[in-house]
């Protein structure tokens, strides 16, 4: 019985070739895009989770209370982690980490040559780390490895980037040396498996803990400042968690003066839920994704499934018009309907499980693709048997939805009419299911195009809008040597290709994860009145270089060792009621030092556009100008070569790597570059889907309406009001899918755009294009296959048999 | 008495009108016969047989098969009835064109239930006994009218029916190719198979042992 059915589906689908292609086809694009999606939400919400401590596994987060608002920091003060672990026996592990930041090696080869590197995943982390979080060793002693202070852990791939290693001998290298910037000797004490994707902790080494506190005294002694050490501990047992967080408000007075006291609340931030909680920011290195885009990707991954699983029950429904004549033999020689449907829902299974196979495949290909092409975050995505349950998951749905469905439809058939090929599908007046299924459809395709519109006029809003300095043509290096700062200005500026030189601690707008903190007060305001700030170091020429505008008073006259002139934005005044003019001469005291107002600068953006204004000081520092700002006038960007052989010249011991702002820039869109890149990519998928269905069905439409096009033909319409036949019903029903589709696309977009400060306003012509793209998509579909048809010749379509 | 049709009404509601497709059909089949059922277009023939072969309801009256009273039973109990007792052969043949001859011929008994074995052997032996042993393997496009309608007589005779029904069955061939089929139901009929076709042709009738004439649903003398 199964080998007849199984010849029966095989010489159906050869049969019709077109057909099968095009269900196919459709079906696999659907499973394919909706796997890869739901393959990347595990991904990206399993971020960590690979710990085996994990459940346990607690992040120490920070809280200040100022007095205009809340400010959260998911790092902590140094000194915390050894305080907890002298007074928490509760806490099983405390570990504490920095990082990652960009170091310079130098390697030398036992033959004297020597090689130096840039790598920008290095990590300080102390002996807990690795009792904390799981780490695949594969040479040194996992105990001692980061006891020590000049020792240095290397991940697989760095091992063999610098010691050219060819095969997996990474004991060979165990008590190798290689220099710190230069300077430090560090022993190799280790060799680990690279982490994987799906960690915040992203590291190519590891140096111990103590070698970084013994090199950054000052901040490692400190309980007020924050400067990026990042505080884990493992608790027990997961319970005790509120308690515990009780125990530290009242414990922390012990180290904390009473200002900080009162300002900092410490709690304690599950370890997997760090990757999409948004409040405390990403940390340092790495990236947040938050919950609500994770969730928005499962529904779209639905709505595609959905849409080519719609295709493939429609297609299927109006192929089966071609086997009526089979259903009706087949009920007259004794087949019940059980019989038929069970051949039926086997034959449909048949070629889904087909499918499946197929798309396991294209997810192979696509995540790839993803892996090495996707510009906006990186991503290790990889098939595993761990996806198996994805795959049963959605080929259960489909099975069900696409299978069972149609098999129950064409079962039912009468045998009488179903010999005559009489079945009716579909008045054509009347509302059925194909035509809800096709409106639908076109409702998610609409949802689709529409929302990729929106998303990408706030996107150019992001790009175009005037942020209060300008951003062409900047690039940026660092300086490594303060004291040669003159000098690389001038050799610059010889070239002709560079129009202006500045220098500072960042560009205008904070980007990079690079923000210097501070807070602001008048000096006889009590501590506790401080207000959060950020603050630049910026020289006489970074003014004029952004062509930033002074609303009052002047520009700096120079850096000082100790500074002694502030440069504030118009928000900074706002707490003290001053206008820009009264501000000038005004003294105010920062974290660092007091000095004086000289100049007022229009308000430009210095947060990311998803954020506001905040208030800003630029100082006349000559500490940390660690970046130079160049301006190319070429368009050619000739001028890099230069710049790189200048910089070579000027620090010869550092590696050059220099950026452009505006990419820095666009990275700060990181998330919503993501969904719009996504939305575009499954909008293009949905349509096509819809297409590859509206051409299905199509040619099923014409056959059964040949006739009459015949008859209409014989009575004298023209080539136009015949493929009106066809057209005018996908019409209606786009018009309809877009009165569906339109009110939940505006809900959702505003809601989506409520997040960010500077946004786009909703009009209706985003709406309309839409809809309207949509149309002209759909008719297109249409006409392709009925104009041959309404060219046809009427006599075939009224012979009779 | 194969089957008895008493008072037999079919009709349809057309337009706020009711118009008869069967009126007082009264009919009785004794085994054996071979039944012409003659007239116009339009004149009930194919729904009389039909309903003959329990594929189509009628509105009233009462239809005995082999002592059951069909119009009381069940459709499961009646599908298992007619799938028993009555093979169809059809005009335009109806074979499945997925399939060849020989799993044509089959198919009926996967139906039946019959064990693999079994099935085999009877599809060999109506391939022998129709003379088409070298055909089995090609496609019912391959063959042509006659040589189709051959494998469908073949295909109702497979499972041993009691009646055979027969819907213009040499409507869409030759003459030659008419001759042979009638020949082949005149034969099968000295066997002991009872049929009931439906025929335009005299000269088709002529080969039945009694005929019935129909006009708009009525049978008349």
């Amino acid at each position: 019985m199964l080998r007849n059915y199984f010849k029966i589906a095989w010489r159906n689908l050869l049969k019709n070739r077109l057909s099968s292609f095009i269900n196919i086809v459709g079906l696999t694009i659907g499973i394919s895009a909706c796997m890869v999606i739901l393959i990347f939400v595990r991904y990206e919400s399993t971020f960590d989770g690979h710990h085996s401590n994990a459940d346990q596994t607690y992040r120490v987060v920070q809280h200040n209370t100022l007095p205009d608002q809340m400010v959260y920091w998911n790092t902590t003060a140094y000194p915390l982690a050894e305080a907890l672990r002298n007074d928490f026996p509760e806490i099983d592990v405390v570990t504490q980490i920095s990082g990652p930041v960009s170091r310079v090696f130098k390697v030398e080869d036992n033959f004297g040559n020597v090689k130096r590197f840039e790598e920008s995943q290095v990590l300080f982390v102390d002996a807990y780390y690795p009792k904390t979080f799981n780490i695949q060793w594969l040479a040194g002693d996992s105990n001692s490895a980061l006891s020590g202070i000049n020792s240095v852990v290397l991940t697989a791939e760095l091992a063999k980037k610098f010691f050219g290693l060819e095969k997996e001998n990474y004991n060979s290298i165990i008590g190798q040396t290689i220099f710190l910037q230069n300077k430090d000797a560090l022993t190799v004490t280790g060799v680990v498996a690279n982490p994987p994707g799906n960690s915040d902790h992203q590291y190519s080494m590891l140096i111990p803990y103590k070698f970084f506190k013994i090199n950054n005294e000052y901040f490692s002694m400190n309980w007020s400042g924050n400067y990026q050490g990042t505080t884990f501990v493992v608790l027990r047992n997961a319970k005790i968690r509120e308690t515990l967080e009780k125990k530290i408000t009242g414990w922390k007075k012990k180290y904390l003066n009473p200002q900080d006291d009162k300002r900092i609340s410490y709690a304690l931030q599950p370890l997997k839920e760090i990757h999409d909680e948004t409040l405390y920011g990403s940390s340092p290195g790495g990236y947040i994704m938050p919950a609500n885009i994770l969730n928005t990707a499962l529904i779209v991954a639905l709505f595609i499934l959905l849409i080519a699983i719609i295709n493939f029950v429609n297609l299927l429904t109006a192929q089966s018009n071609s086997r009526s004549k089979e259903v009706g033999i087949r009920k007259v020689m004794g087949g019940g309907r059980f019989n038929l449907i069970v051949q039926f829902i086997f034959e449909n299974s048949l070629v889904i499980i087909g499918i499946l196979a197929l798309s396991v495949f294209v997810v192979r290909i696509l995540l790839n693709f993803l892996n090495t092409n996707l510009s906006v975050i990186d991503v290790q995505l990889e098939l595993g048997w761990s996806h198996l349950g994805i795959l049963l998951l959605i080929g259960g749905l489909t099975l069900v939805l696409a299978a069972v469905y149609p098999a129950l439809v064409v079962s039912a058939f009468k045998p009488i009419q179903a010999l005559k090929n009489n079945i009716r599908f579909s008045g054509t007046n009347r509302f059925n299911l194909r035509k809800s299924l096709v409106t639908f459809q076109f409702a998610i395709v609409q949802l689709f195009i529409i929302a990729a519109i929106v998303l990408a006029m706030q996107m150019s809003h992001f790009r175009e809008m005037d942020l209060g300095f300008s951003s062409d043509a900047v690039v940026i290096t660092e300086t490594p040597e303060f004291e040669k700062l003159e000098v690389y200005r001038e050799r610059l500026l010889g070239d002709m290709g560079i129009n202006k030189v500045a220098f500072g601690s960042g560009p205008p707008m904070a980007v990079d994860g690079f923000q210097l903190g501070t807070t602001y007060r008048l000096p006889e305001q009590p501590q506790e009145k401080s207000l959060e700030a950020e603050m630049k170091i910026a020289d006489i020429h970074y003014l004029d270089f952004y062509d930033m505008e002074l609303v009052a008073g002047r520009n700096f006259l120079g850096n000082k060792e100790a500074f002694d002139e502030f440069i504030v934005n118009e928000t900074l005044l706002k707490p003290f009621g001053w206008n820009a003019e009264e501000a000038i001469g005004k003294r105010i005291q920062i974290n660092e030092g007091q000095a004086t107002i000289v100049g007022v600068v229009k308000d430009f953006n210095n947060n990311s556009l998803q954020n506001e204004i905040s208030p800003c000081i630029l100082l006349n520092w000559t500490y940390y100008q660690s970046n130079a700002f160049i301006k190319i006038s070429d368009a050619n960007h000739l001028s890099l070569g230069v710049i790189k052989n200048i910089w070579e010249q000027t620090f010869s011991n550092s590696i050059y790597d220099y950026h452009f702002l505006e990419d820095s820039i666009e990275k700060e869109y990181m998330v919503e570059n993501l969904v719009f890149t996504g939305f575009g990519i499954f909008s293009i998928l949905a349509i096509s889907i819809g297409c590859l269905g509206l051409f299905g069905l199509m040619s099923f439409m014409i056959s059964k309406k040949a006739k009459e096009i015949g008859i209409r033909k014989v009575l004298g319409a023209t080539l136009f009001e015949n493929l009106s036949l066809f057209t005018k019903e996908y019409i209606g029903l786009v018009s309809l899918a877009f009165l569906i589709a339109a009110p939940l696309v505006y809900y959702f977009m505003n809601q989506w755009l409520e997040g960010f400060t500077y946004r786009i306003e909703l009009s209706f012509w985003m709406f309309l294009s839409g809809g309207f793209v949509t149309l002209i998509i759909a008719i297109l579909t249409c006409s392709f296959q009925s104009i041959k048809a309404a060219l046809a010749n009427p006599i075939y379509a009224l012979r009779e048999e | 008495m194969l089957l008895q049709l008493r008072n037999i009404f079919k009709w349809v509601n057309s337009g706020g009108q009711r118009l008869f497709l069967l009126k007082d059909i009264n009919l009785n089949v004794e085994e054996g016969e071979f039944i012409s059922v003659m007239g116009p277009s339009g004149s009930g023939k194919s729904t009389l047989l039909n309903v003959i072969g329990m594929l189509d309801n009628f509105d009233e009256g009462e239809y005995e098969f082999l002592h059951e009273p069909v119009h009381t039973l069940k459709e499961k109990h009646r599908a298992n009835l007619y799938k028993e007792y009555i093979g169809f052969v059809f005009q335009s043949y109806h074979l499945l064109d997925e399939l060849t001859v020989k799993e044509n011929l089959e198919m009926p008994l996967l139906y039946k239930k019959f064990k693999g074995t079994e099935r085999r052997a009877m599809v060999a032996d109506m391939l022998d006994r129709f003379n088409i042993v070298g055909k089995k393997d090609l496609f019912p496009t391959q063959l042509s009218g006659g040589q189709q309608q051959l494998v469908g007589v073949a295909r109702a005779l497979i499972a041993n029916p009691k009646l055979i029904l027969a819907d213009e069955p040499t409507g869409n061939l030759n003459s030659a190719q008419s001759e042979e089929i009638m020949g082949l139901f005149k034969q099968l009929n000295s066997e002991g198979v009872t049929i009931i076709q439906v025929t335009h042709s005299e000269k088709n009738a002529a080969y039945g042992s009694r005929v019935i004439n129909l006009l708009d649903g009525r049978m008349i003398k």
